[in-house]
This record gives C-alpha cells, sequence and structure tokens, in this order.
C-alpha cells in the first residue's frame, strides 16, 4: 500500500540545507500498521509529511496505492499532533473539514463515526470548549470522514494523561478492525508503539535512518498490555533506542 | 442554522436573560460619572480663570445640543458616512493586502520596505496635494481619513498574518486545502479578532483626521461635517461642546457596531472566554 524506496529529506535549500531524513526504505502492505519510533527531533515527523505530500523529498520515491505521492491525496488522512483543529470551527465543521474543502457534503456515516467517537452530543462546541481527549478524538473523526485507505499519524496522543492516552489507544484498535485501512504512526512513546504497531521500525538521531525493524505479530487484542509478549517488545525497543549507533 | 439566524437568536437571547438590560444599566452610570467629572472640571477651570467659561458644563452643552438640533444633526451624518465611507475602503485594501503581504514571504520582502518608509509619515503631510487632486469637496475628506487607516490596517493585517500558527495551515493543507481556501478558511478567521481590535483603533485615528480634513480649508458650517461645525462656534463654547458631544456619539456608535460585529464573526472566541 505504501512504499518508500530511499527516501531522503532535506530541510531549506542549496548550501544551507540539512539532512533530515537518510535513505529510508520502508513497506506497508494494505491494511496493515507500522510505527516510527526514534528520539526528539531525529526527523520521523519530516518523513511522515513526505508521504503526506507536504513536503517534496529530495531524493528515492513514495508511493501510495502504486502512485507517486506528488501533494496531499485524497486516500490519505494526517492526523496531527495537538489534532489540528481550528479554534473558529465547531466540532462538526473541523470533523468534515476534509469534506467541505472538497465541495461535498458530510456523508451519512459522519453522524455515526461522530458517535461511534462519543462525539454527538458535543457537535456544535468549539476546540476550545472540550478537554484534551476529546480534541484528539475530533481529529480521529476528522481523519475518518473521507473514509482514507492509509491513516498517518504524528504523535497523535502526546502530552495526554496516561488512562485518556490508553483509553483513545483501544479506541483506535477498534477503529483500525472496522474501518481497515493501513496506517503509519509516528510517536516516541515506546509502549504506544508496541501496542498498535504491527512492525515497528526504530530510527537514529538525526538524519533519520532505519537502526532496527521489531516485528510484533501477536498485537491487536486489547488486553495486549498485559501480555508478556508485548513487555519483551517493549524492553527490545527500549534497548534498540539505547544502543549507540 | 444559517449565520444571519444565528445572530438574530443570539440577540433574543440576551434580551431574554436579562443581559442587555445589565449592559444599558452599567453603560448609563458610566456616562453619569463622566458628566460629573466634566462638571468638576468644569467648576474647577471656573475658579481658577476668575469665572470665565471657557469649558462649558454638560447642562449648557447638551442644551445647546437641542437648540442647534437640525444644524448639528445634518453636520453629524456628514462626518460619519465620510468617516464610515472611509473606513470601509481602508478595511476593503488594507486587510486583504496585509493579509497577503503577511502570509506571502516573497510579496513581503518587496512590500514590507515601502511600508516602513511611507507608514511613519503623518499623512496630513499630503493634504495639500491632496486638496489639489480631489478638489475641496466630500471625496478629499474621506481620502485623507481613508489613506491615514490604510496604512493602520495595512500593518496591523500583515502582523496577525504573521503569527498565524504552522499547525493551522498544516493542517488545511494536509485536508486538501487550496491557497485561496487557506485564506478563507485559516488566515482571514484567525486574524479577524486582532483587525477588529485595530479597526476600534482606527476610529479613533480616523476622528482625528476627520477633524484636520473638515477644519482644513474653507469653513462651512452648514455642510462642512462637525469639524467645520466645532470651529466655526470658537466664539460661543456651548455650541463648540454640542458638536463635540455628537463627535463622541459617532464614535461611541461605531464603537457599538463593532462589537456587535465581533459577536457575530468571532463567536468561538467568546466560547473560549466563557469556558476558562
Amino acid at each position: 500500500m505504501i512504499v518508500l524506496r530511499d527516501v531522503v529529506v532535506d530541510y531549506g535549500r542549496g548550501t544551507r540545507a540539512v539532512r533530515a531524513v537518510d535513505r529510508v526504505t520502508l513497506d506497508v502492505p494494505r491494511g496493515q500498521s507500522v510505527a516510527l519510533i526514534g528520539p526528539s527531533g531525529c526527523g520521523k515527523s519530516t518523513l511522515l509529511f513526505a508521504v503526506a505530500g507536504l513536503i517534496r523529498p529530495a531524493a528515492g520515491e513514495i508511493r501510495i496505492a502504486d502512485e507517486a505521492v506528488e501533494g496531499p491525496r485524497r486516500d490519505t488522512a494526517l492526523i496531527l499532533q495537538n489534532a489540528g483543529l481550528l479554534p473558529w470551527k465547531t466540532v462538526w465543521q473541523n470533523a468534515n473539514l476534509s469534506l467541505f474543502l472538497g465541495k461535498e457534503y458530510p456523508k451519512a456515516t459522519a453522524e455515526a463515526v461522530l458517535e461511534e467517537l462519543g462525539l454527538s452530543d458535543v457537535k456544535n462546541r468549539y476546540p476550545s470548549e472540550l478537554s484534551e481527549g476529546m480534541k484528539r478524538r475530533v481529529g480521529i473523526a476528522r481523519a475518518l470522514s473521507t473514509s482514507p485507505q492509509v491513516m498517518l499519524m504524528d504523535e497523535p496522543l502526546a502530552s495526554l494523561d496516561t488512562l485518556t492516552k490508553e483509553r483513545i489507544q483501544d479506541l483506535f484498535l477498534k477503529l483500525w478492525a472496522r474501518h481497515a485501512f493501513s496506517f503509519v504512526l509516528v510517536t516516541h512513546d515506546i509502549e504506544e508503539a508496541a501496542f498498535l504497531g504491527q512492525r515497528i521500525v526504530v530510527l537514529s538521531a538525526r538524519p533519520a535512518s532505519v537502526k532496527a525493524v521489531v516485528d510484533n505479530p501477536t498485537m491487536g487484542g486489547l488486553d495486549y498490555r498485559e501480555a508478556p509478549t508485548f513487555r519483551d517488545v517493549v524492553l527490545r525497543l527500549r534497548a534498540e533506542l539505547e544502543r549507540e549507533t | 442554522m444559517s449565520r444571519a439566524r444565528r445572530a438574530g437568536q443570539w440577540l433574543v437571547d440576551r434580551v431574554e436573560d436579562r443581559g442587555v438590560w445589565r449592559h444599558v444599566a452599567i453603560y448609563a452610570a458610566s456616562v453619569l460619572l463622566l458628566l460629573l467629572l466634566w462638571e468638576v472640571a468644569s467648576v474647577v477651570i471656573r475658579a481658577l480663570k476668575g469665572g470665565r467659561e471657557y469649558l462649558p458644563n454638560p447642562i449648557i452643552a447638551i442644551r445647546e445640543m437641542v437648540r442647534l438640533g437640525p444644524l448639528l444633526f445634518t453636520n453629524f451624518w456628514i462626518s460619519a458616512w465620510r468617516l464610515v465611507l472611509a473606513i470601509l475602503i481602508a478595511f476593503a485594501t488594507g486587510y486583504p493586502l496585509g493579509l497577503l503581504v503577511g502570509h506571502e514571504r516573497r510579496l513581503d520582502e518587496l512590500i514590507s520596505p515601502i511600508i516602513y518608509i511611507v507608514y511613519p509619515i503623518p499623512q496630513v503631510a499630503f493634504i495639500l496635494m491632496l486638496f489639489l487632486i480631489f478638489g475641496i469637496g466630500h471625496p478629499v475628506k474621506v481620502a485623507i481619513v481613508a489613506i491615514a487607516l490604510f496604512f493602520q490596517l495595512l500593518v496591523s493585517a500583515r502582523g496577525a498574518a504573521k503569527q498565524i500558527s504552522l499547525e493551522h495551515i498544516t493542517s488545511v493543507l494536509s485536508a486538501g486545502a487550496s491557497r485561496w481556501q487557506v485564506y478563507r478558511h485559516v488566515i482571514l478567521p484567525a486574524t479577524l479578532p486582532s483587525i477588529l481590535t485595530s479597526l476600534r483603533v482606527s476610529i479613533g485615528l480616523g476622528m482625528a483626521f476627520l477633524y484636520i480634513a473638515e477644519t482644513a480649508g474653507a469653513i462651512d458650517p452648514v455642510r462642512g461635517g462637525l469639524g467645520s461645525f466645532i470651529k466655526n462656534s470658537a466664539y460661543n463654547t456651548g455650541a463648540q461642546f454640542a458638536g463635540i458631544l455628537a463627535m463622541a456619539l459617532l464614535g461611541f456608535c461605531l464603537y457599538i457596531i463593532i462589537d456587535v460585529v465581533e459577536r457575530i464573526v468571532c463567536r468561538w472566541t467568546y466560547t473560549a472566554r466563557r469556558s476558562s
């Protein structure tokens, strides 16, 4: 579904260019999940923005559904760190932003998506009236509104308290099972990567390159956090992140 | 619900929850306090200046306002539409241009030095040239005020556009927004609160420039606007202060209008205040 071949991304141009991502190769098969984990500021968000079509790579190729990524795509949704909600739009307007921008009316399923995410009662509120956890759920609702094939997430649950975070992770797992999209999750949270990533790619410090790939085939259950394999994966990820290259 | 209907509903709600009456009572108390301070100042000045009426008390001014009613009213309307027209012209040109310059980096590099050079010049310095271009009628008065406010709004809009969070722009771009949609859905709404504040400042500034424009050149007490009326009443302090009161009233009305507009177009800022 998502194919990255030797992707290089630079910041700036010419002699002042700084390399953010260095020759990353990655495959995400249809319906599968990959978590990208790495130290803060390593370039993992930059890599995700390149997959989202917001940044053009300096070299290499990025393909989604066998088409080269030239810009933001209709079948790809991006969830930003603070949900990227617009304060001047209501929950309903924010959740269906992609559709309104495309001059389309929200589908019949739009109400169902808000219901699914527990947002029906607040759909006429503004983001400033919501709790942090609710805001993130609006971000997820917005991504789901276009029924995407690919979901890209840039630390979508950063700075939430542990319980709220885990509740949204559980919710996300259910949504993934029901809507069957492929997703790439960028995170610096080891447990989040182990809970949501079928495959976890450990990235090096800047410029980001692939340091290790950890397979996590037994994930997917809501009780996975208690499983011994979850603990093994967390420990392996910790060791990989700490390892000097 | 349409925006107009929502606004109507908002007004009805406010009247019903007595919020409006509370506001009116507070405003009335505030006006009374102002009149009281005016009276005190008038008494003090009269005592210090050996009984001379340099600052007439509010009762005299209001009585003059009533006596000169129709004449004052004509002048009030002339000044009012000149000021409103000038504000609209400045808003319709300065605001969009400011947003463009603030958001498009290349344009900023090209235009900003021009702004920095021209903005600090007091625009009344060009008054003679403007009189030569526009003649001595209405257009020159509107032009002077519009030019001054244009720069005011341009500079504010540019500043506001530069403050916009990159996250909001990334957010709509990833949702497939076109260049125009970024302006329509992010830059315009994000800058509205600060541009409305700037508009409030512009009212005071615009009044000052309007006064200068209306008192420069020939004085026409009948159709010259409030500035002309005030200057013409130099030897009747009562009438003079009636004119000044009328100017205050004009400014006050415009402030109220901006407040109402803000309540409607920036509703989200009020809910933010309510919930925090």
